[in-house]
């Protein structure tokens, strides 16, 4: 459905997008992740041929993004960052502009108006006038919008920011329904988001991909293991043995040791929690302890950390400074 | 060409459902209906050998109202777009550029038509209501009704290509009202310090919107204005296309 190659944008002494190469298949959902700044939406305006590339080339529904622009912009339904809507039009009026410039006809369009806005459940304010809308609203009206037509792609750009934790949910419900029925690209920056709805993730910071991989796996590899904090009275020995053999644990190591009472750090698979297999174990050799607690590793922390420990090499040069600094770097240091 | 046609509609729409729509026509019916009063005063003291129409049409005071009118129907074109963001769904929606440039354009000359098509109804308003014989023909409405088009197709495809310029609806407000009253003001440049009949004079003549009405509201239908306005409208208007255009390899 997509299919970019080296795509590049440059703006002046800066490159946004820096030779990206990727692909998503028809019927994914694929999740564009990465902190703010890093050239998610300069990547999907590219493809939805809002932005032309400064170079490389990418496809679209089978055309390319500069000789069959239209043609593109056809098959694409795009949701735009923070969601531009015309304030002062009725929100079954905007719909029915939306779908008629998307080139449906007046009977296609009252048909296809009337679904989008029962599938992003807007009945009951058809009439309203969308300034007068919730956030929440607009956001389902954009959603519509960009569904109206019934596009092979969906393109949303950062589409809960902004929601309270509810309406994400629920969106996220919505977006995992239309995954049903159309290939969808989302760009988010929250991790967890993509967890939940995407079936595959790219990785993107300062312009470059970084991974791409199922949710699943990449969690396993970006998440730190966890751990199970372990309090028991008595030696190191055998008690280590015994914790190393629990299912899903792989690594024990000890604390401290004192007053004869030992505290061990059990390190697990982040993909399966321990706690109730060491439950029974401490009940079966009749341990007595004083303290069973998880430290899981949040995934947010573990992406922060991956994107910190590799700088690519050409932003690597020209930042000198912690980051923290880099705004007022001459006046602080002198 | 379709799209045209749904912009075009949308336009017209958001703009006559906007209280700014009436407030101008009546604030814009108003001035020239007194304009047009303070014109039959002035010829009933003073014999004029040329036709109320002609007076009208040529005194700088009809045209002051417009340096206003430009920049209010045309400052939230773009700009405004641009401001919301709107513009982002606009353009990633299968509509060529131009279709979207021209329609905003026809929109706003359509508007701008309508808010000056009432001065045309003084002139049999006045003959009905005096009872007065005919000062004038028919020549010279047609005439002037061509120029104050030819006029809007111009001064609306400044204020077109101010409002692409910036994100800024006042920004874009000021630039058409500096470039039309420029525009203006270039007419008259042919009376300053230089000898009559000289090759200055007579090359500023060709810029001046006075010139071309009087030639226009006395019935004369010359194909240079013609040309002049059709031919600077159409470069204005591809330029607002370039620059709508530009937003996608500016750094």
């Amino acid at each position: 459905m997509i299919e970019a190659r080296q795509l590049t944008k440059r703006y002046a002494g800066r490159t946004a997008v820096d030779a990206i190469s990727f692909h998503v298949e028809k019927g994914e959902i694929v999740g564009f992740l990465g902190p703010n700044g890093a050239g998610k939406s300069t990547t999907l305006r590219m493809l939805t041929c809002f932005l032309s590339a400064s170079g490389g080339s990418a496809k679209v529904a089978g055309y390319d993004i500069y000789g069959d622009s239209i043609e593109v912009r056809r098959r694409v339904g795009y949701m735009p960052e923070n969601v531009p809507l015309y304030p002062d039009m009725r929100v079954d009026e905007y719909l029915r502009f939306r779908a008629r410039i998307k080139g449906l006809g007046w009977r296609a369009t009252r048909s296809a108006v009337g679904e989008a806005m029962d599938v992003c459940s807007l009945a009951g304010v058809e009439k309203k006038i969308i300034a007068t809308l919730s956030k929440g609203y607009k956001q389902r009206v954009g959603l519509a919008d960009a569904l109206v037509n019934k596009p092979d792609l969906l393109i949303l750009d950062e589409p809960t920011n902004g929601l309270d934790p509810n309406q994400i949910r629920q969106s996220r419900e919505l977006i995992k329904r239309l995954g049903e029925r159309h290939t969808i690209l989302i760009s988010t920056h929250i991790l967890s988001e993509v967890e939940m709805t995407c079936g595959r993730v790219i990785i993107i910071d300062r312009g470059q991909i970084r991974a791409s991989d199922s949710p699943r796996n990449l969690i396993r590899r970006l998440r730190k293991p966890g751990s199970v904090i372990l309090e028991r009275q008595g030696g190191v020995e055998p008690a280590k043995t015994q914790l190393a053999a629990v299912a899903g644990v792989k690594e024990v190591s000890v604390i401290h040791e004192r007053d004869g009472w030992t505290s061990f750090a059990i390190a697990t698979d982040p993909l399966h929690d321990a706690r109730e297999d060491l439950f029974a174990l401490v009940r079966r050799e009749n341990w007595n302890i004083r303290e069973l607690a998880s430290r899981a590793a949040s995934l947010e922390d573990a992406f922060v950390d991956l994107l910190q420990q590799q700088p690519p090499a050409t932003t690597a040069a020209s930042t000198s400074g912690p980051e923290e600094t880099s705004d007022e770097p001459d006046t602080a240091g002198e | 060409m379709r799209a045209f046609f749904i912009l075009f509609g949308k336009e017209l729409r958001s703009f006559f459902l906007s209280p700014l729509a009436y407030v101008v026509m009546a604030l814009f019916t108003f001035l020239n209906g007194w304009l047009f009063i303070s014109m039959v005063k002035a010829m009933q003291l003073q014999v004029s050998s040329r036709s109320l129409i002609y007076n009208l049409f040529s005194s700088g005071w009809f045209w002051m109202g417009y340096f206003i009118l430009f920049p209010l129907i045309t400052m939230r074109l773009f700009a405004e777009e641009r401001k919301m963001g709107t513009i982002e769904g606009l353009l990633t929606a299968p509509v060529r550029t131009s279709e979207v440039v021209l329609a905003k354009y026809a929109a706003t000359v359509v508007v701008y038509l309508v808010i000056v098509a009432p001065v045309f109804l003084f002139f049999p308003l006045f003959q009905t209501v005096t009872g007065e014989a005919t000062a004038f023909h028919s020549g010279a409405v047609w005439g002037s009704a061509l120029g104050l088009l030819l006029v809007g197709l111009f001064n609306v495809a400044i204020g077109t290509l101010a409002s692409a310029l910036t994100t800024n609806q006042l920004i874009a407000a000021m630039l058409t009202f500096v470039f039309v009253m420029l525009h203006y003001f270039l007419g008259f440049l042919q009376n300053f310090g230089m000898v009559p009949g000289s090759a200055w004079t007579a090359g500023m003549a060709y810029f001046s919107t006075t010139e071309h009405i009087r030639s226009l509201s006395e019935g004369l239908i010359d194909s240079r204005p013609v040309i002049y306005y059709l031919s600077f409208s159409t470069v204005l208007l591809a330029f607002t296309h370039l620059v709508i255009e530009s937003r996608k390899w500016r750094v």
